[in-house]
C-alpha cells in the first residue's frame, strides 16, 4: 500500500502489547511497549497508541494504517469459550465432528481422551439434501425441509451457524444459497457455508473451518467494533488491517467474515519480519527462532519467503488453511527445571508462565525455570531487566537452584551455577533435536542455514542453540523484542484461494485448470480492489496438488505463467516428482487435485534505519563472570545501541538492549551491520 | 545408572530423536499408502544385543519397541561398513518380521572398525507376491502362499546392492517400483541414522553415547517394575474367543494367566487354541513378542507417560506361548492376518489386567478393525480396488470415565478415508457414515459406541470385501456390572422388502441399486447401570447416544418430555437391582456382562475343560492336531442345535455336549499318565 503516513504494527501479547511505528517521512521506527490488558484487549492498544504517537511526535491525524494482529480467536477455540453454534449438515453425517478422522492423540495411552468436539451432537442438524462428487445435486432440500432446519435453529437458540453439504466444495453455489434461504428463515442467523469459505476436498476439515469461523465470529466482530470505535474516538479514522495466519494480512470488514484465517497471525507476523529482514540483509536462508515464556518456535523461511503449511493443529483440530509453517521446538523462558523421582534432570514442559513466573521474578514462584538458570549464570544483568524496570532476585534463583544440585550430586560452591548449566544443556540439546527432525521432515540441512533469533529470551540463547544444532551464523534483529510488531507493519495484503478438481490432467481439464485460475485472478483482483489497496504492486502465486494416478498423495507444484497446455502442466510435476523422490514416472497418468492461488497486494516494505558507521573495536560498557563449561570466565559488556556499523567483538561478550540480552560465546564473533543487526559467527581457526 | 542425570537426560531425548528423524526421512521419501497415510513402518537403534534402546515415540507403529535383531544378524555372518541385511521371514527371521510384506532392514553402525549399534527400519510394502493382490488373505493356509520368503540376506554389501537379491524381489512382486521405492526410502533413512548417531558420538564420545544405550534401556525397566510392582500380586485367568478362524465356523480361545509379582508379569497362554488352519497364527516364536505384549507397554505408558519407548519396558515380561499354538505357530503356518488375533490377545491381557486393576483398566473395546473393500468393474474388464472406510468401534468405558465412541487406538491407529475422496474414485454414494445409538455397552460409566456405515453401490457386479468382521457373535464384554456391547451385524438391502442379515462374508457381490450397512459393535460398559447418574443418561439421550427406550430399558431411568422422572426412574431401578442379582458369574467371573452367547458356549464348552483340552491338542503332532480337533468339535456339537450358541440349547443337551468335551480332553489326560 502506498502511503506518506505513519505506518503503525501492533502486536498483542499475553504480557505486553507492542507497537512499532514507521514513518516514512524520515524513515525513522519508533518503538513501544503498553502492558497488556487480557480482559479487554482493545484497551492497552488504544491507549498505547496514544503514548506511541507522543512518543513519536505525532497526532491521530498522520496515521495512515493500522496493522494489528490478534490471538482473540485462537484462545478461544484452545479454551472452547467461543460462541454457541450450530452445524447443519447432509443427512447422514451428524457425526462428522465426533468422528473426525477416526484418530486418537495416542496409540499408547488408554486414559487419552479424544478432542472436545467444537459443536455439541445435539446442536447438530441434518438436512435431506447433497450434491454427487460430480457436482450434481442429488438431494435437494424442499422448502419444507429448508422450514424444518430453519425452525430448528431458532430452536437452539444458537448465536451463528456453519453448513456443510457432502460434495458442496464441487459446486459452492448451491450451499452459498442454501446459507442464505436459511439465514433468512432463521431470523437473520449468521450462517458460514463451508464450500463459500474454503472450497477443498474432504468433509471434515471443511466443516471444521466453516465451523471454526462461526465459533469465533461474534466475539471478533464485537471486538473489531468495539476497537473501530475507541480508536475513531481518538480521532484515529486510518484504515486498520488485521494480520492473517498466512502471513499477510485483510481489512477489518474481510477479517470480520472470514476470522478463521486470523488465528495464527501472532507467530506469523515474526516469521514475515524476518524473513524480510533477512533478505535485505543478504541472508537467504534462515530458520527463525521465537523464544517466549512458555515455549519457543522455529520456521524456516528462504529467498524472503516463508515455508507455509496446509496442515496444522489448533487445540487439537486439524486446520487446512495454508498458515506460516511454525514448530514448537520445546522450553521458554518460564519453563521448570525439576528432577523426576528416578533422578534425572528435565525442564518443562511445565512453565511458571508470568505469574508467579521465575523464582528469581519475586512472585512467589519456588520452582526455579530456564530465565533463572541465565541469571545465575551471568547471562542477564539482574539490575537490567525489561531495560531496567523489573529488578531480579538472584538470591532467590541461586537458591531454588542449588537445591536441584543437590538432588543430582552437584554441590560446593559452584553447585547453582552446574544445575543451571546442566539445564541450559538439557534445554539445548532439546530444542536442537527437535529442530533436527522438524528440518529432516522437508529434507533440509540446519548447516545450510542462519538462525535468526527474537523474542525476550531469543538472543540470550541463540548462540548455544546454534552451536548444539551445527548452525553457523546467527542473524539478531536490532528491535529483537518488538520483532512481531514491526512483521505486522510490514504485512501484504494476501488472501489464499482454492479449488478442488479431481480429474486426469488432460487439455480438457488443462483448460477448465486455468479457467478456474483466471477467474480466481478475478475474484482475488476485486477483492483486493475492495480492500483499499491501490498501488500496481500485485502478484499471483498459483500451484496445484498433483500425484500419479493410484498414489495415496499429493504434491505441491508451483505453478506460473508458462504452465499453459497439459504437457507443461504434466512436466512441472514430474520435475517435482524428481526432485523430492528422485525419479520420474512417466507412463503413468497425472492428475491433478486442488487448484490453488494467492493474491498478494504488495505493500512498501519498511527498511531499517541505518546505524553510524563504528570504529571497528566498540568501547565495552564493563565485565561480568559468566559460568561455562564448569568455570567462570570474564566476559566483556556491550550495550547494543552504542554498537556502530562494521563493529566486531570476539566472544566471551555480553551484548545488551532495552527488551533482551544477546549471549556470545568463545570462539564466535560478532559483526554489527549497515542496519543494525548483529552477524554472530563461528571463529574460523 | 553409568552416566550422570544431565548427560543421561540429553542423550535419551537425542537418540530417541534420531529414531524419529529416520521416520520422518522414511515417511518423506516413501512412495505407497503404508507409509504415506496409515504410517506402516518404524525405525530404531538396537543395541550390541540386537535389541531396540531408542525408538520413535510419536511417529510410525509403537508396538514393535520390543522385537529383536540378533536371530537375522547371526544369519548373515560377518557385517562390513556399508551392509545392509534384508529379511521378511518370521520364522528365519525367528520373529523380526511378523509377516511377509513387512520389509525389515538392519544396518550395523561402525566407529573406529567396531560395530557401536544397528539402524533397523521396516515398511509394510505393497506387495510381495502370493496367491492373492496384497499378499494377505485370512484363507491361505500356509506361509507359502503368502508370498516370497526372504530369509536374512544382505540386500546392500559395502554400500553395493546386490542385483542379485534385486532381481528375486521384482520378479516376485505385482508392484515391483512402489517396493524398491519404499526399500530405497529406508535405506534414506538408515543413512540418516548413521550420520545423526556419528555425529552425536563426536559431540559426546563413543563410549558415553554406549554407556548411554545401557543406562537408558536401564532406566525404562526401572520405571516398568515401578509401575508394575503397583498390581496386587497374584494370578489372573482370562479367556476371551474369536467368533471362527475365517474358514471353519468353529469358534477360537486365547486364554491366559497373567502373574504378577516384586514388578515382574508373567504372562502364559496355555489352553490358547492350537495354530489354525488360516492365517491368523502370531509368529511369536515363544518371545514375549510385541503383539503378545502390547497391552504391557500400554499399561506402562498409561500409568507412567514419561518412560523411554525401548525395550527395557519389556524386562520384566516373561511369557510361556506353547509350541504349535496360535500365540506360537509351527512352520510353515500361515500368519498374513495375524493383527486379527492380536486384537483378541489385546482383550485377553485387558482382561486379565482389569481383574488385578478394576480401577484402571478399561471393559472391552470393540475389538474389531474392518478395511471395507470395493472391487467394483472399470469398465475395461479390470476392476478398480479401494478401501471405503477401516471400520473400527469405540473404546470400554472404565471407572469414572465413559469409552470412547466411534475411535479405538488399540491395536492400530489409523485414519479413515474422506468420504468425499470415495465417491470421487468409486462408483458408491456413502448415504451414512456415522455413531451407532445404543451400541456402547451400559453401565455405572457407558461404553464407547460402534460405528454405521451404509453405502449404495451404483455399478452392477461388484464386490465388497469385509475382512476382519469380528464380534459378530461374541460381544465385547463389561466389567464390574457394566453390560456388554451390541454385537456388530452386516445387512444387504436394510429397511426394504430385500433386507437380508449375513453372517461373515468372504466377497459378497452386488449389483446396482443395492445397499450394504455394516454395525460395528459397541464397546462393554463399566460398573452397574442402575448407578448410572441420571443426568448423564438424559445427556446422552439430548445427544442422541442414546435412545429413550434404552435408557428405560438398561438403565432404568425414564425420560419424559425432556427431562428424567425421578419417581418413576426409582421405581423401575428398584426392579432392576432385584433382576440384576439373579445373573450368574461366568468363567472370567468379576469381568461380568460378556452376553448370552458367551454364557451358552460357556456352559457346554467350560474353560477348565478347554485349558485342558488345547493343552493335549498343541503336544499332538503338527499334521494330527488340526484332524483331531475337527472330529472332537464335530462330535460336541452334534449334541447342540444349528446356531448354537445364538440359539439357546436345552439343559439336557449342554450336558451331553459337555460330557463328550470332557471325556475328549480326558483322553490327553490318559496319554501323559501313560507317557
Amino acid at each position: 500500500m502506498k502511503t506518506s503516513g505513519a505506518r503503525i504494527g501492533i502486536d498483542v501479547g499475553g504480557t505486553f502489547t507492542d507497537f512499532v511505528l514507521s514513518n516514512p517521512k524520515d524513515g525513522s521506527l519508533t518503538f513501544y511497549k503498553e502492558p497488556s490488558t487480557p480482559d479487554e484487549p482493545s484497551r492497552a492498544l488504544i491507549d498505547g497508541l496514544q503514548a506511541l504517537l507522543a512518543k513519536a511526535g505525532l497526532t491521530s491525524a498522520d496515521v495512515a494504517t493500522l496493522m494489528h494482529g490478534t490471538t482473540i480467536g485462537l484462545n478461544a477455540i484452545i479454551q472452547r469459550r467461543g460462541a454457541t453454534i450450530a452445524l447443519v449438515v447432509s443427512k447422514g453425517y451428524r457425526d462428522i465432528l465426533e468422528i473426525a478422522r477416526s484418530r486418537m492423540p495416542s496409540s499408547f495411552d488408554f486414559h487419552a481422551s479424544k478432542e472436545e468436539p467444537l459443536v455439541p451432537r445435539l446442536r447438530i442438524v441434518e438436512i435431506d439434501a447433497r450434491l454427487s462428487a460430480a457436482g450434481e445435486v442429488t438431494k435437494a432440500a424442499d422448502d419444507a425441509e429448508l422450514e424444518r432446519v430453519a425452525s430448528e435453529l431458532k430452536r437452539l437458540g444458537v448465536d451463528a451457524a456453519a453448513l456443510v453439504l457432502i460434495n458442496g466444495y464441487t459446486t459452492p453455489s448451491v450451499e452459498i444459497g442454501m446459507a442464505k434461504t436459511l439465514c433468512e428463515k432463521a431470523g437473520g442467523l449468521s450462517i458460514t457455508s463451508a464450500a463459500a469459505i474454503w472450497p477443498e476436498i474432504r468433509e471434515y476439515e471443511r466443516t471444521l473451518v466453516a465451523c471454526l469461523n462461526a465459533y469465533i465470529q461474534p466475539l471478533m466482530q464485537r471486538y473489531f467494533t468495539g476497537l473501530k470505535a475507541g480508536l475513531e474516538r481518538d480521532g484515529v479514522v486510518a484504515p486498520i488491517l488485521v494480520t492473517a495466519s498466512n502471513g499477510g494480512s485483510l481489512s477489518l470488514v474481510s477479517a470480520a467474515e472470514r476470522p478463521v484465517e486470523t488465528i495464527l497471525s501472532g507467530p506469523a507476523s515474526g516469521v514475515m519480519a524476518a524473513a524480510r529482514l533477512a533478505q535485505a540483509a543478504n541472508v537467504t536462508s534462515i530458520i527463525t527462532f521465537d523464544m517466549g515464556g512458555t515455549s519457543s518456535d522455529i520456521a524456516v523461511a528462504q529467498a524472503g519467503s516463508a515455508a507455509l503449511a496446509t496442515r496444522t493443529d489448533i487445540g487439537g483440530l486439524p486446520l487446512v488453511l495454508p498458515v506460516v509453517d511454525v514448530s514448537a521446538i520445546g522450553a521458554g523462558g518460564g519453563s521448570i527445571v525439576w528432577v523426576d523421582a528416578h533422578g534425572l534432570l528435565k525442564v518443562g514442559p511445565q512453565s511458571a508462565g508470568a505469574m508467579p513466573g521465575p523464582v528469581s521474578y519475586g512472585r512467589g514462584g519456588t520452582e526455579p525455570a530456564v530465565t533463572d538458570c541465565y541469571l545465575a549464570l551471568g547471562y542477564i544483568d539482574p539490575a537490567g531487566f525489561l531495560g531496567g524496570r523489573m529488578t531480579l532476585d538472584i538470591d532467590a534463583a541461586r537458591v531454588a537452584l542449588a537445591a536441584i544440585g543437590a538432588r543430582i550430586g552437584l554441590t560446593g560452591e559452584n553447585g547453582a551455577a552446574l544445575a543451571a548449566e546442566g539445564a541450559l544443556s538439557v534445554t539445548t540439546a532439546g530444542m536442537a533435536t527437535e529442530l533436527y527432525k522438524t528440518l529432516a521432515a522437508r529434507g533440509l540441512d540446519p548447516a545450510s542455514f542462519a538462525l535468526v533469533p527474537f523474542g525476550g529470551a531469543g538472543p540470550t540463547q541463540a548462540n548455544l542453540l546454534a552451536v548444539e544444532a551445527g548452525i553457523n551464523r546467527v542473524v539478531i534483529p536490532p528491535a529483537a523484542g518488538t520483532f512481531c510488531a514491526l512483521g505486522a507493519a510490514a504485512a501484504d495484503l494476501r488472501r489464499d484461494f482454492v479449488r478442488s478438481l479431481r480429474r486426469a490432467v488432460d487439455p480438457a481439464s488443462a483448460a477448465l485448470m486455468l479457467d478456474i485460475l483466471a477467474e480466481l485472478e478475478n475474484e482475488g483482483s476485486a477483492w483486493l480492489d475492495r480492500e483499499g489497496e491501490t498501488s500496481q504492486t500485485r502478484r499471483f502465486e498459483r500451484g496445484a496438488d498433483m500425484r500419479y494416478a493410484g498414489q495415496a498423495y499429493e504434491l505441491r507444484v508451483a505453478l506460473d505463467e508458462s504452465h499453459r497446455d497439459a504437457a507443461s502442466i504434466c512436466e512441472a510435476f514430474h520435475l517435482e516428482h524428481e526432485r523430492i523422490y528422485g525419479f520420474r514416472d512417466p507412463q503413468t497418468e497425472v492428475e491433478l487435485g486442488t487448484v490453488r492461488l494467492a493474491v498478494v497486494g504488495v505493500t512498501d516494505s519498511i527498511t531499517q534505519p541505518g546505524v553510524a558507521v563504528g570504529t571497528g573495536k566498540p568501547v565495552r560498557k564493563g565485565e561480568r563472570p559468566i559460568f561455562r563449561a564448569g568455570a567462570w570466565i570474564a566476559a566483556d559488556v556491550y550495550d547494543r545501541t552504542a554498537l556502530g556499523a562494521g563493529d566486531q567483538i570476539t566472544g566471551p561478550a555480553i551484548i545488551e538492549q532495552d527488551d533482551t540480552t544477546t549471549v556470545l560465546l568463545p570462539g564466535w564473533s560478532a559483526r554489527t551491520d549497515d542496519h543494525g543487526n548483529l552477524h554472530l559467527e563461528r571463529i574460523v581457526q | 545408572m553409568r552416566l550422570d542425570p544431565v548427560t543421561l537426560a540429553i542423550l535419551g531425548n537425542k537418540l530417541a530423536a534420531v529414531s524419529e528423524e529416520m521416520c520422518l526421512t522414511l515417511q518423506r521419501t516413501g512412495r505407497t499408502l503404508y507409509v504415506k497415510e496409515t504410517a506402516d513402518f518404524a525405525c530404531a537403534l538396537a543395541g550390541l544385543d540386537g535389541r531396540f534402546f531408542a525408538y520413535p515415540r510419536s511417529i510410525g507403529v509403537s508396538g514393535f519397541v520390543g522385537l529383536e535383531c540378533a536371530p537375522a544378524i547371526a544369519a548373515v555372518g560377518a557385517l562390513e561398513p556399508g551392509d545392509v541385511i534384508l529379511t521378511n521371514d518370521p520364522y528365519r527371521s525367528e520373529g523380526l518380521a511378523t509377516h511377509l510384506p513387512d520389509l525389515h532392514m538392519i544396518e550395523p553402525y561402525f566407529h573406529d572398525g567396531k560395530i557401536i549399534a544397528y539402524g533397523w527400519c521396516f515398511v509394510h510394502c505393497s506387495d510381495v507376491g502370493g496367491r492373492v493382490p496384497s499378499s494377505i488373505s485370512p484363507v491361505n493356509t500356509e506361509i507359502f502362499q503368502e508370498g516370497l520368503r526372504i530369509p536374512p540376506v544382505k540386500l546392500v554389501k559395502k554400500g553395493e546392492m546386490n542385483p542379485d537379491v534385486a532381481l528375486f524381489l521384482n520378479a516376485n512382486s505385482r508392484t515391483p517400483d512402489a517396493n524398491m521405492g519404499d526399500i530405497r526410502a529406508m535405506l534414506a533413512a538408515l543413512t540418516a541414522g548413521r550420520r545423526r548417531l556419528e555425529q552425536t558420538i563426536s559431540q559426546h564420545g563413543a563410549e558415553t553415547v554406549s554407556a548411554a544405550a545401557v543406562d537408558l534401556v536401564a532406566y525404562a525397566a526401572e520405571k516398568a517394575r515401578t509401575v508394575l510392582a503397583r498390581v496386587p500380586a497374584g494370578t489372573y485367568s482370562f479367556s476371551d474367543y474369536l467368533d471362527d478362524d475365517a474358514a471353519t465356523r468353529l469358534p477360537v480361545r486365547i486364554a491366559l494367566a497373567a502373574t504378577f509379582a516384586d514388578g515382574e508379569v508373567h504372562l502364559d497362554f496355555t489352553g490358547t487354541d492350537p495354530q489354525v488352519a488360516t492365517a491368523m497364527n502370531i509368529p511369536s516364536r515363544g518371545r514375549p513378542h510385541a503383539w503378545l505384549t502390547l497391552r504391557v507397554l500400554a499399561l506402562v505408558n498409561t500409568l507412567d507417560p514419561t518412560t523411554p519407548l525401548n525395550v527395557g519396558m519389556l524386562a520384566p515380561v516373561k511369557i510361556t506361548a506353547p509350541e504349535g499354538s496360535l500365540v506360537n505357530p509351527q512352520e510353515p503356518a500361515a500368519v498374513g492376518v495375524r493383527h486379527a488375533a492380536a486384537i483378541r490377545v489385546n482383550d485377553v491381557l485387558n482382561g486379565a489386567f482389569g481383574k488385578a486393576l478394576p480401577d484402571v483398566m478399561p471393559a472391552a473395546s470393540s475389538g474389531t478393525v474392518i478395511p471395507v473393500v470395493m472391487a467394483e468393474p472399470d469398465g475395461r474388464g479390470g476392476r478398480r480396488v479401494q478401501v471405503i472406510e477401516p471400520m473400527i468401534g469405540g473404546t470400554g468405558a472404565r471407572k469414572g470415565r465413559d469409552g470412547i465412541d466411534g475411535r479405538d487406538s488399540g491395536i492400530s491407529n489409523l485414519a479413515n478415508n474422506p468420504v468425499e475422496t470415495v465417491e470421487a474414485e468409486l462408483g458408491i454414494e456413502i448415504t451414512t457414515y456415522a455413531l451407532r445409538p445404543d451400541s456402547g455397552g451400559a453401565g455405572q460409566w457407558r461404553g464407547g459406541c460402534g460405528m454405521e456405515l451404509t453405502f449404495q453401490v451404483l455399478t452392477d457386479d461388484s464386490n465388497v470385501l469385509g475382512r476382519g468382521l469380528e464380534r459378530l457373535l461374541f460381544r465385547p464384554w463389561g466389567s464390574n456390572g457394566g453390560k456388554p456391547g451390541m454385537p456388530g451385524q452386516l445387512i444387504l438391502n436394510r429397511g426394504t422388502e430385500r433386507e437380508s442379515h449375513l453372517g461373515k462374508i468372504d466377497v459378497l457381490t452386488v449389483n446396482a441399486g443395492d445397499t450394504v450397512t455394516f454395525l460395528t459393535p459397541g464397546a462393554g460398559g463399566w460398573g452397574d447401570p442402575a448407578a448410572r447418574d441420571p443426568v448423564a443418561v438424559l445427556d446422552d439421550v439430548a445427544n442422541g447416544f442414546v435412545t429413550v427406550e434404552a435408557a428405560a430399558r438398561d438403565y432404568g431411568v425414564v425420560i419424559a418430555d425432556g427431562a428424567v422422572d425421578a419417581v418413576k426412574t426409582a421405581d423401575l431401578r428398584k426392579d432392576m437391582g432385584a433382576s440384576t442379582l439373579t445373573n450368574a458369574p461366568g468363567p472370567n467371573a468379576q469381568v461380568s456382562g460378556e452376553g448370552p452367547e458367551r454364557e451358552r458356549w460357556d456352559a457346554a464348552f467350560p474353560a477348565g475343560v478347554m485349558d485342558r483340552l488345547n493343552r493335549g491338542l498343541v503336544a499332538l503332532p503338527g499334521a494330527v492336531r488340526q484332524r483331531r480337533r475337527r472330529d472332537i468339535f464335530e462330535a460336541v456339537l452334534a449334541e447342540l442345535p444349528e446356531g448354537f450358541p445364538r440359539v439357546a440349547a436345552s439343559k439336557n443337551a449342554v450336558d451331553a455336549a459337555r460330557q463328550r468335551l470332557e471325556a475328549a480332553a480326558g483322553s490327553f489326560d490318559d496319554v501323559k499318565q501313560e507317557a
